[in-house]
């Protein structure tokens, strides 16, 4: 394997998405390459820094209470039109208990 | 980031999910609230980075609930819920991007105000990588949020990038690239103090 085709591989091999028989190619490279394994490396360490500096802000404590809320006023109608009697009381309960 | 199989669209909607809307279609709520679960942490997580901000997202992602409800509720047929409902979220949010707007400044200085000392190379750091990654173009910064932040399938990300599987893997991959460059440009600039020890490039 080559240095161009090794590196066209990188992205797949650090997805954990590349068959086998070529993870195992690209292993054999890795190990007797003198640059490639600096690429992937580089690679890894981009992302981890990425998902280190990146981490996603939470949405505030009530909002899946609001949203459910909303869903449960607005789509009132449809839920009632089966034949369970207490429906609004039974699908508030899964958000409620799931506070994100 | 996972790949799974996928059907026309890009997407891949279980057998369970498919259940779930045809219960919620007869009117179970129970139905609802699964896929509410089953899909609010990605519509919120999507919004939010696409937004920047908390409060427009959560709009957003409330908003986008209710219309793919609505209109999984009053469709006869099998329903495409997971495909209208990122559908409807990022047309929502590039409506909101179009309105005009205050520009809010990202909330850096309380994070160092509030660190402990000893993260100062840490907080040092996640600036500098936000700032490289804030000079990126807006697909990169994307695609990188969607893949590499919040580990979306490509499925997912294609379409909500509204391009194939294939460009959305391109496309990550060389968003990639252009970050740990922009880093290394950055790191390089930084004086002599502030430079990172062990330069990745």
């Amino acid at each position: 394997m080559r240095c161009e085709e090794a590196g066209a591989l990188l992205d797949l091999y650090l997805d954990g998405c590349l068959p086998l028989e070529l993870s195992t190619k690209l292993d054999r490279h890795l190990l007797r390459c003198a640059a490639c394994p600096g690429e992937l490396r580089s690679l890894e360490q981009t992302i981890a820094l990425l998902r280190e500096a990146s981490s996603p802000e939470q949405p505030s404590p009530s909002f899946r209470e609001r949203a459910a809320a909303r869903l449960q006023s607005q789509l009132a109608g449809h839920l009632r039109s089966t034949s369970k009697d207490d429906v609004g009381r039974q699908w508030i309960l899964p958000f409620t208990g799931t506070e994100g | 980031m996972a790949f799974r199989a996928e059907n026309r669209h890009g997407l891949s909607e279980s057998p369970y999910e498919a259940r779930l809307v045809a219960r919620f279609q007869a009117g179970e709520a129970e139905a609802l609230a699964s896929l509410f679960e089953m899909h609010v942490d990605r519509v919120y997580a999507y919004a939010r980075h696409l937004l920047n901000s908390r409060e427009d997202a959560e709009e957003v992602a409330s908003e986008a609930f209710l219309r793919a409800f609505e209109r999984a509720a009053g469709y006869r047929g099998d329903s495409e819920f997971r495909g209208w409902l990122f559908g409807i979220t990022r047309n929502l949010c590039l409506d909101r991007l179009r309105q005009p707007r205050l520009m809010l400044l990202e909330p850096e200085a309380a994070e160092c105000a509030a660190g402990d000392p000893g993260d100062t190379d840490r907080i040092d750091t996640a600036v500098v990588v936000r700032r490289a990654l804030a000079d990126l173009s807006d697909e990169h910064q994307l695609v990188l949020k969607l893949c590499d932040v919040e580990q979306w399938d490509a499925a997912d990300a294609a379409f909500m990038l509204d391009k194939s599987v294939q460009a959305t893997k391109s496309l990550l991959y060389r968003a990639r690239r252009a970050l740990r460059r922009r880093l290394a440009e950055l790191w390089d600039d930084a004086p002599r103090g502030q430079a990172r020890d062990g330069g990745d490039e």
